[in-house]
């Protein structure tokens, strides 16, 4: 077993010692976290009140509206339904990694403000980390791609289309930035 | 809702508020089988994206075993006419699977329409069977296909026994033959009302059969099945296939989102619908099985 508080086991032998609480350590926006928690705790608790990731938003706590997505190993997750034991060894990516150490924002920051992709703003870090993941998998992406995985974070506010934008206008950018001019 | 068990309002507590439980992370299948034997109360846990929600539902498990660092579980392989999937494949891999597609094309498009993007990339084959709910469609889909599910125990289980037997057992993977399979399609339009899934397979007299499910979000599947004496896809008649394939629902089929005669009008469309798909798809390869 992999975790240093339960015993190997194979069959036949005693009983292996489940954990109450575990260490994990994974990288949390580039920088290394060794952290301490419950068996039980979710990432989206994990990140917002023990490291302070706030733009990590619960909301529905069931997986369904996408206020809560960060990216683990590049791919969307739902925090809330993650358990935090999940993430061990993993690269676990929050909306305040996004914009450069001096405060420079993203690409995708730049074309949310640009297009005006969001109203009250509490669906747009779990929209930004789905645009970052989306972008990483697919630089230019379709109308029809984009609906498929926008359609899965909920916003009450902006009807979708400025997010449409949003997004193509962050696929741009990104292209830009990366020297691939358009 | 957790705060709904308590029956003090219907707002979702923080998980926090949960007792922590025993967690083994075992990297084998044999451990699994050593924990699950050793700790009786111990849950499986694979994407959890299903879990989570029982736990938030009221569920309180004082022990979870957690396949993620199990080695072996994910593999997607198609052999000897026999497409086997292991149950940590997740709807992301299952549904873009070279293998998947090549082996049942029908399957690898219906699961891609699977949930949510950040759930496909999460939830398992393994777990949507597992979860046993009615509006989860991996039942449907392979309940059709007639799908063989492996159990740690040593038992082959199918689809519909899921609802009967309640093991508490690992499912290590599950095999779809392919060797006599014609064409699978699936279709979910109408869904949370109804969803049908369709399989052509063909005896060992030549003649096609379809068997065929048919789900709701309130109600397990139920499994249909009409011989024909004909040969081709193209051949079955629609609309009397589809017709003999509703008329085996049963009489209390009705639940919340539509009464009997409705439900069974839409089994009828969406099977008539899959039959005429199934006979266009198969037009230029003289129904040659699946290899
Ligand atoms: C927002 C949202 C949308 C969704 N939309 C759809 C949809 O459109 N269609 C659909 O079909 N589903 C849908 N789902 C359900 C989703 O497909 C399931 O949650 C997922 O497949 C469960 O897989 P998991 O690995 O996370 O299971 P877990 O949560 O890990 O497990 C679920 C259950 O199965 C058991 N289990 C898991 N693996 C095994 C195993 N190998 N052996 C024995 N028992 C096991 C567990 O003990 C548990 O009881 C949706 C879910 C969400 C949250
Ligand atoms: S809070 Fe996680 S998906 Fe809604
Ligand atoms: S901007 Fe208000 S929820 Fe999306």
């Amino acid at each position: 077993m992999s975790d240093p508080d339960t015993e190997t086991s194979v069959a036949g032998a005693p009983a292996p010692r489940g954990a109450l609480d575990i260490s994990i350590e994974f990288s949390l926006n580039g920088e290394k976290q060794n952290c301490r928690i419950d068996s039980n705790a979710v990432l989206l608790d994990v990140l917002r009140e023990n490291l302070g990731c706030r733009g990590v938003r619960g909301s529905c706590e069931r997986g369904v509206c996408g206020a809560c997505t960060v990216l683990v190993d590049d791919v969307p997750v739902a925090s809330c339904s993650t358990f935090a034991f999940a993430v061990d060894g993993a690269s676990v990516e929050t909306v305040e990694g996004l914009a450069a150490a001096d405060g420079t924002l993203s690409p995708q920051q730049r074309a949310f403000a640009e297009c005006g992709g969001y109203q009250c703003g509490f669906c747009t870090s779990g929209m930004l980390m789905l645009t970052t993941g989306l972008l990483r998998r697919e630089p230019r992406p379709d109308r029809g791609t984009i609906r498929d995985w926008i359609s899965s974070n909920t916003c009450r506010c902006t009807g979708y289309e400025m997010i449409m934008e949003s997004v193509e206008r962050a696929a741009e950018l990104t292209a830009a930035q990366d020297g691939d001019r358009v | 809702m957790r705060a709904t068990v308590d029956g003090s309002g219907i707002v979702a507590q923080s998980q926090s508020a949960l007792a922590p439980f025993r967690l083994y992370r075992p990297e084998s299948v044999a451990e699994v089988k050593a924990v699950l034997a050793a700790d009786p109360e111990a849950v499986i846990g694979a994407g959890c994206s299903d879990l989570v929600a029982r736990i938030r539902e009221g569920c309180a498990p004082r022990a979870l075993v957690s396949l993620r660092t199990v080695a072996g579980l994910a593999a997607i392989t198609h052999d000897a006419g026999v497409l086997r999937l292991g149950s940590m494949v997740t709807h992301h891999e299952g549904a873009t699977s070279p293998i998947v597609a090549a082996a049942i094309p029908g399957l690898a498009a219906a699961w891609s329409r699977i949930a949510t993007v950040r759930i496909r990339y999460t939830g398992t084959v393994g777990g949507n069977l597992m979860a046993r709910r009615y509006r989860y469609e991996m039942p449907l889909l392979l309940g059709a296909l007639d799908a063989r599910l492996s159990i740690s125990d040593g038992r082959t289980l199918g689809t519909g026994e899921l609802w009967t037997d309640d093991t508490t057992a690992l499912l290590t993977d599950i095999a779809v033959s392919t060797a006599d399979l014609v064409w699978f399609g699936y279709e979910r339009s109408m869904r949370p009302t109804t969803t049908v899934a369709v399989a052509i397979r063909r005896g060992e007299d030549a003649t096609l059969s379809v068997h065929a499910t048919a789900g709701s979000e309130y109600r397990r599947g139920i499994s249909m099945r009409a011989d024909t004496q004909v040969g081709t896809a193209a051949d079955i008649d629609p609309a009397r296939t589809a017709s003999v394939l509703a008329a085996q629902l049963p009489a209390d089929i009705a639940d919340y989102t539509g009464s009997a005669e409705y439900r069974r009008h839409l089994v009828g469309v969406l099977a008539r619908r899959l039959l005429c798909a199934a006979a266009v798809a198969t037009h230029h390869r003289e129904d040659e099985p699946h290899e």
